[in-house]
């Protein structure tokens, strides 16, 4: 198994080929049988008696033949395109919905709901992806979960009202990890692409049979017409051949479909672990599976198609593990601890303990899992928060060889950056976490984000604001405003992350509404700092997808030698940041050492400025992903350039890294 | 050959409906499960308020001990909004329930506004931390609670525009979407919409 993100995302691609490659393989194979069928069929009928003789005997089959050959390959080509396209605009959220998942608010007072939302909360800061909107399939007893979606920016994740109440909270843990390893491993796209593969092979067997029936149906009040009859032998055998293929097709294709899903799953199972580095919680909630009377059973309609995305096997089958889009839970679960004797435990053997963690819950809402954990890690880096207050100086370094290596936990998180996560909360004060959990105040904490230090520049600002949001939204800026600006640096992304479940619960007009305050605001600062820039362009990336069925680009196929124009912009404007012209000119000269294939010059500052910024990034997008890890290293490079990293520097690599979709988990500093 | 053809563009044409139709129920579904859930967040909002008011009255029972009818219909009226709620909530933009919730939401406010103009008369309850903290959260949750029925309110209006629209409206019957969804309206609007003037 591969431990690198981007070769995982390259693995990703890979299967997605193959699986096209399989894909167009089949379609010739079905396109050139109907032609052929088709030709026989015609040549082997008799000749129109009725016809003019100059055309009875002299036709030949192909014209038809290959008519009928081209209307099946448009019509699986059309059919898949039409279903993949449908399955990326309506995002994840649309395919929560259509397996009855009812949306999970962050302000929810429920206990279990809170629980669970504090686990994917504290998962998603710890891998450095926007927190998801999480689904409740309210009517699903059995125990199962599912990442649906394109990118990361528009995943949602999915749980049923089983794992929420009959997991710990450890076991849930698990299962997140798993789904969220999904997210991390690219695994979405290929499930969409599936679904789309299948669809399309799935009508043509539909066409055949509607042909069938129109033509057995319709050819009987046609029969006294003589050379009608031939006509709708060859019609009657055209619809047979598309059933029989579309038969076998979907066969087929449901084959290849779980054998991808299965190989997907065992590797989320083993990234899940990873990320956890706790087994047990996971090998834990597929015992429970095993326990429960409904299993991971779903009663939704629209199961069946999603199988391959859900946490385990959904709809029940009789049949061998070839069509299985899981692997067996006992393998699985053997996998995880081997030295498992087979045994289930009682089902709600584990009640009181999840009682004990919902009180918990509602008398500490925050901190309440230290207590019950089963292991607790006393994190290097919780000292270091401590220490943060007292002697600053030292607690804002990170060390180099931390920065250096920090391209290799891209989409690899670990135990430690879980705990890193949850050591986080104590940083940021009450009122802006609930706030940041509000619908309507989440807004308030994103702007004040961006409100300049400078007091003249704030008063234009708020000037500049009043126009364009309500005043009491102003009015719970200038009360968090104080709180904001006292945070810490390394919460600040976090807690751009942390506002996205709630921003995108807007309405479309009250997203639109926000955006024009949103960049009002930064327009009136006119000179945001590198950091600011790089957040508001976070929150517009992940916030888009939602509102204007725009997509984040998934990673191309240019390599950086191509790109070395915008490769040079996203460097200098880095070299610049912070940074006299002397040090920026040592700086970019470290980071292009890092990229010696790509002829790099270091751009004046106005030359990399925001606007060419955001060009650039646009461009790079253009890039294969291991290409944007490489900018990505080469970014760290420049920064720890100096001798020195601060942690403003590292969360600016983050959210840079964030912009070029490879989230970084946070750097910790024990990790070098 | 020809009625071949023929055939071929009648079965293609078909098809081209049959999927039309497939993404029509497909977005009507998910426009309706999308103000189900712009309805949840109002249900949050709108229970928190409710919570808040029991503690309001033990606080302002302190200090006006003699204003008891009006109490018992603050406490009241949170009640038959809190069981508005739960209809609401069980099937959300339907007509009768939406009425009824919001009816019950005015009766609320109205009882709600009379106490907090008899605590008027007291400056001791008016000055009580506890008073002002609470008065404070029941107006921020207000606010919460409009934004909130807007969200859900432009939800609602996607729905009823989509299904009124050509050609959806022409399956929108046959998918069992056959009904506008209900707005949610609070006091403010309902007298900005039905001004009661009279010149006599």
């Amino acid at each position: 198994m591969s431990t690198n993100f981007f070769e995982q995302q390259a693995t990703a691609k890979k299967s997605t080929t193959w699986l096209l490659v399989m894909f167009c393989l089949a379609t010739v194979a079905i396109v050139v049988t109907v032609t052929v069928v088709v030709a026989i069929a015609v040549s082997a009928t008799p000749g129109d008696p009725n016809a003019p003789a100059a055309y009875g005997e002299a036709q030949s089959p192909w014209p038809l033949a290959i008519l009928a050959g081209v209307g099946t390959l448009l019509l699986i080509l059309g059919g898949s395109f039409f279903k993949i396209l449908a399955l990326r605009a309506g995002g994840g959220a649309s395919v929560a919905e259509s397996l009855g998942g009812v949306r999970l608010y962050p302000n929810t007072t429920d206990l279990s709901e809170r629980r669970l939302l504090n686990v994917v909360e504290e998962m998603s800061i710890a891998s450095g992806v926007p927190v998801p909107p999480v689904f409740l399939l309210k009517d699903e007893a059995g125990i199962n979960a599912f990442a649906a979606g394109y990118s990361p920016s528009d995943a949602v994740l999915g749980i049923t009202r089983g794992a929420l109440e009959q997991l710990t909270r450890d076991e849930l843990q698990g299962v997140l990890a798993h789904e969220f390893s999904h997210i991390l491993n690219g695994d979405m796209r290929i499930g969409i692409r599936v679904m789309g593969v299948l669809y399309g092979i799935l009508l043509m067997g539909f066409v055949g049979q509607l042909i069938f029936r129109t033509v057995a149906y319709g050819g009987r009040s046609r029969s006294n017409e003589k050379g009608g009859n031939n006509a709708v032998m060859v019609i009657l055998l055209i619809g047979v051949a598309l059933i029989v293929l579309g038969f076998v097709g979907t066969f087929l294709g449901n084959l290849i479909k779980a054998a991808i899903s299965r190989q997907r799953e065992r590797l989320a199972d083993a990234s899940g672990v990873q990320f956890t580095r706790n087994p047990a919680g996971l090998a834990g909630a597929l015992k429970r599976i095993g326990a429960a009377q409904a299993g991971s059973q779903l009663q939704a309609p629209n199961a069946a198609q999603a199988s391959h995305i859900l946490f385990a096997e959904g709809v029940w089958k009789n049949m061998s593990g070839l069509w299985s889009s899981h692997p067996p839970l006992a393998e699985r679960i053997r996998a995880l601890d081997p030295s498992w004797d087979g045994v289930y435990p009682a089902a709600g053997s584990n009640a009181r303990l999840i009682a004990s963690e919902l009180s918990a819950a509602g008398a500490l809402p925050r901190s309440s899992h230290k207590t019950s954990r089963a292991f607790s890690h006393t994190s290097p880096l919780a000292a270091g928060f401590a220490e943060g207050s007292t002697s600053r100086s030292a607690a804002n370094e990170v060390p180099l060889p931390v920065v250096d290596r920090a391209i290799e936990h891209v989409g690899k998180p670990t135990q430690a950056h879980v705990d890193y996560a949850s050591g986080l909360w104590p940083l940021l004060p009450d009122s802006v976490i609930s706030a940041v959990r509000e619908p309507y105040a989440a807004r308030a904490v994103v702007l004040a984000l961006l409100l300049n230090r400078d007091a003249t520049i704030r008063t234009q600002q708020f000037h500049a604001l009043s126009g364009s949001i309500e005043r009491d939204v102003v009015r719970l800026i200038t009360q968090l405003a104080p709180h904001i600006d006292a945070l810490d640096t390394r919460v600040r992304l976090p807690l751009v992350d942390l506002a996205l479940p709630a921003l995108t619960s807007l309405s479309p007009p009250q997203y639109r509404q926000f955006i024009t305050a949103f960049r009002t605001l930064a327009a009136a600062d006119g000179q945001l700092d590198l950091f600011e820039w790089v957040l508001s362009q976070i929150v517009i990336r992940h916030l888009q997808p939602h509102y204007d069925k725009a997509h984040p680009p998934s990673s191309g196929r240019l390599r950086l030698e191509r790109l070395s124009e915008p490769c040079a912009v996203v460097l200098s404007a880095i070299a610049h940041a912070g940074n006299s012209d002397e040090k920026a000119q040592h700086a970019f000269a470290a980071a292009a050492a890092v990229l010696p294939h790509v002829s790099l010059t270091l751009l004046a500052r106005p030359a990399a400025g925001l606007p060419q910024l955001r060009q650039a990034l646009n461009a790079i997008a253009q890039a294969t992903s291991h290409a944007q890890g490489r900018l990505v290293d080469a970014c760290a490079a420049s920064i720890s350039a100096d001798g020195h990293a601060t942690i403003e520097e590292v969360e600016l690599l983050r959210g840079i890294s964030d912009l070029l979709g490879c989230p970084m988990p946070p750097l910790l500093v024990d990790q070098g | 050959m020809s009625w071949v053809i023929v055939l071929a563009v009648v079965v293609g044409v078909v098809l081209l409906i049959a999927m039309y139709a497939a993404s029509i129920y497909n977005q009507l579904v998910s426009l309706k499960n999308r103000f189900a859930n712009a309805f949840s967040q109002v249900e949050v909002q709108l229970k928190r308020r409710y919570d808040l008011i029991p503690n309001l009255v033990e606080t302002a029972k302190g200090y006006m001990a003699h204003e008891r009818d009006t109490f018992e219909a603050v406490v009241n009226a949170r009640n038959a909004a809190m069981s508005g709620l739960q209809q609401a909530s069980a099937n959300p933009g339907d007509a009768a329930a939406m009425q009824a919730l919001s009816g019950a939401e005015q009766g609320l406010s109205g009882a709600l506004g009379r106490l907090f103009a008899l605590a008027e008369a007291y400056p001791d309850l008016k000055a009580n931390q506890n008073m002002m903290q609470l008065s404070e959260e029941i107006t921020s949750t207000e606010n919460k609670v409009s934004f909130a029925r807007q969200a859900y309110n432009d939800a609602v209006t996607a729905y009823n525009t989509y299904r009124q629209s050509f050609p959806p409206v022409i399956f929108a019957g046959m998918f069992g979407h056959s009904t506008d969804a209900e707005l949610l309206r609070f006091d403010s609007e309902a007298i900005a919409e039905a001004p009661k003037v009279s010149f006599n």
